[in-house]
């Protein structure tokens, strides 16, 4: 009898009010085991890499890790974590202050790496590059890097850092301080926004603003989405701009009121 | 639930026990109440309710009229269907009356004798609830966007006022004037709020998408700006810290007082550690929010695990704090849902609500 006593009180009250979620298996978007890395490795795969001819890492974005993972709170600790042990960084693109791209370090390093100094050999900011790559990116895992810990801590002077700057490895944030950035990442996001207008665009017509997720992955994409529409579907449903319903026939994807 | 009761009775549980379970399985029975209303006094939107804490009986309400008015909220007659009368009201007739909305009331946190109001015509107005009758009058330069004095506080009777400037106002109920001011914020303050822990320790929202963490007694400046990406802090950073990414509109300590919930315009709620400022990083998902003043949301108390009631366009939200997820929408209003107030009582587990803008009356839900 004391056993009954000691679980937690709103699994006793609450959780009987809540319909059971069913067929997960049967779902192709949501056969996930719940680990946050696995959902980035899946989400990877599903990454064109022919469309940008392997300069850019594959990049995932963190709306579609919550696609993967049902509960963001756990996602959010375990991508922290991986952050911190230093397997995957995390990079600030530039059109929505929510959106948050996802490589693995190992990407990241190879690719940066092969294009940026393929591109700039001989320029004069290689070696600023070279410095960065080596020093900073092991060192700090952070999206952000201040004036003081560029120039104290790592050493860089003002006409170094405005040299990463035109590489395209940083970005500046404000005065003073610079998000990470990918170099080349202007035409993954220029092809990332137009397809998720498109893709939200195509929920938007069908009747009754809503679409079965299957027939959405089975139409052909339309020219505008180049990335894919089960990539921009995580992204969509990640980031709670539909609604994702469970029906008899499978997931429904509908457009909320609001 | 039978079991709990028993246990108690013989002494295997503790008695703290059975009173959160209690009162989280009312929590999570909350649904729209068909059988008791509040009678509608205001002709448009009602913009605040307060609960008054010492009996949990008289409620206040600020409508956007300027009207303001006091219910009475037992239920005395024998009968399940019941209306909430008003005792009272400050209605357009009264010589005092708000001349603009009024958008923050609150009742005097020790006793039921006064309650204070504030509004769009600049004014912070103290009054007296057994005459109805002005007792003081602050005004400031700018319209007024909420106010709030201290649950606890025993050695002040300070009211936070936050106005359109970027200052937030320290009036003093025993003195008639304002003390002194807080400087820091760079726009408009939208929400203010005390720490239910301690005396001294003030929260502020404002536009500039930045929370601040204050000590009044300090004179130098804030104490935390809340950064959600728990960045490295140094001095030369504070101004790049921002809360949300867009407006922070409306705060609201735990009841312990140990956390802080925040909401901004950005369509995200978050949890902070009100101690060292410290983002918990819980995620509860998209919180819409399109307010372009305060919203006013609660937290409930004495529960295992404590929720938080926040408006979601036309229905209430109801996620667990610490864990973020989300428990139920709860439905009921038919537009906009501006505030809610939780009030845990002696039978009854309530949660007002009201509706702004071209909405007229309350809705109350309460458990069954």
């Amino acid at each position: 009898m004391s056993r009954k006593r000691h679980r937690l009180v709103p699994e006793t009250f609450g959780l009987k009010r809540r319909r059971e979620l069913g067929d997960v298996e049967a779902d192709p978007l949501r056969c996930e085991s719940g680990s946050a890395r696995e959902a980035v490795a899946e989400i990877v795969r599903l990454f064109p890499r022919v469309l940008f001819e392997d300069a850019l890492p594959p990049i995932a974005l963190r709306s579609q890790v919550y696609s993967l993972v049902p509960d963001r709170t756990v996602a959010d600790r375990q991508l922290k974590a991986l952050q911190e042990q230093g397997e995957i960084r995390i990079v600030q693109l530039g059109f929505d202050l929510d959106a948050q791209g996802i490589m693995f370090t190992e990407d990241y390093r190879t690719r940066v790496y092969d294009c940026v100094l393929k591109a700039c050999d001989g320029r004069p900011y290689a070696a600023a590059v070279q410095k960065f790559l080596a020093s900073v990116l092991p060192a700090c895992g952070d999206l952000s890097f201040q004036q003081d810990q560029m120039t104290q801590t790592f050493g860089f002077r003002d006409p170094e850092i405005t040299q990463l700057v035109k590489a395209g490895v940083l970005t500046v944030r404000d005065a003073g301080s610079w998000w990470l950035a990918v170099p080349g990442a202007g035409r993954f996001i220029k092809y990332f926004v137009k397809g998720r207008r498109a893709v939200l665009s195509m929920v938007r017509k069908a009747k009754y603003r809503e679409l079965l997720l299957s027939e959405l992955l089975g139409r052909r994409a339309p020219a505008s989405v180049q990335l894919g529409l089960a990539y921009h579907v995580h992204d969509l449903i990640g980031a709670q701009l539909v609604d994702c319903v469970s029906t008899t026939s499978g997931t429904l994807l509908r457009l909320p009121e609001t | 639930m039978l079991g709990f009761l028993s246990a108690r009775q013989a002494g295997l549980e503790d008695p703290l026990r059975l009173r959160r379970a209690e009162s989280t399985r009312r929590v999570l029975g909350l649904e729209l109440n068909k059988d008791r209303d509040v009678e509608r006094i205001h002709c448009s939107g009602v913009n605040t309710l307060d609960i008054e804490p010492v009996e949990g009986r008289y409620m206040l309400s600020g409508g956007s009229d300027g009207v303001i008015v006091l219910y009475d909220l037992e239920n005395s007659s024998r009968q399940p269907y019941y209306t909430c009368k008003a005792v009272c009201s400050v209605g357009r007739s009264h010589p005092d009356v708000h001349k603009y909305s009024v958008e923050t009331v609150q009742w005097y946190p020790h006793d039921t004798g006064m309650f204070t109001s504030s509004s769009f015509d600049k004014t912070l107005k103290v009054w007296d609830t057994n005459t109805l009758q002005i007792a003081d009058v602050f005004n400031f330069e700018e319209t007024v966007y909420s106010h709030h004095m201290s649950p606890v506080a025993t050695k002040h009777c300070l009211v936070a006022v936050g106005t359109r400037g970027p200052k937030v106002q320290l009036c003093d109920l025993k003195s008639g004037s304002c003390s002194h001011i807080l400087q820091g914020h760079r726009q408009e303050i939208l929400a203010v709020s005390w720490s239910p822990r301690y005396e001294y320790i003030l929260a502020t929202a404002s536009a500039d998408s930045r929370a601040k963490l204050w000590d009044v007694r300090r004179a130098s400046g804030c104490l935390i700006t809340l950064d959600q990406h728990n960045g490295k802090k140094s001095q030369a950073v504070e101004s790049a810290n921002t809360a949300h990414n867009g407006k922070v509109n409306g705060l609201c300590f735990t009841s312990d007082g140990l956390h802080l919930l925040t909401v901004g315009t950005d369509n995200r709620m978050r949890l902070w550690n009100s101690s060292n400022g410290e983002n918990t990083l819980v995620n509860y998902g998209k919180v819409y929010n399109d307010s372009r003043k305060g919203l006013k949301f609660t937290v409930s108390s004495g529960c295992s695990s404590e929720f938080v009631f926040v408006p979601y366009g036309s229905t209430i939200a109801v996620y667990t704090i610490y864990s973020g997820e989300q428990i139920t929408m709860l439905k009921g209003h038919y537009k906009t849902v501006d505030c809610c107030v939780f009030q845990s009582n002696f039978q009854n587990t309530e949660l007002f609500s009201s509706r702004a803008i071209r909405d007229k009356a309350k809705i109350l839900i309460q458990v069954f």
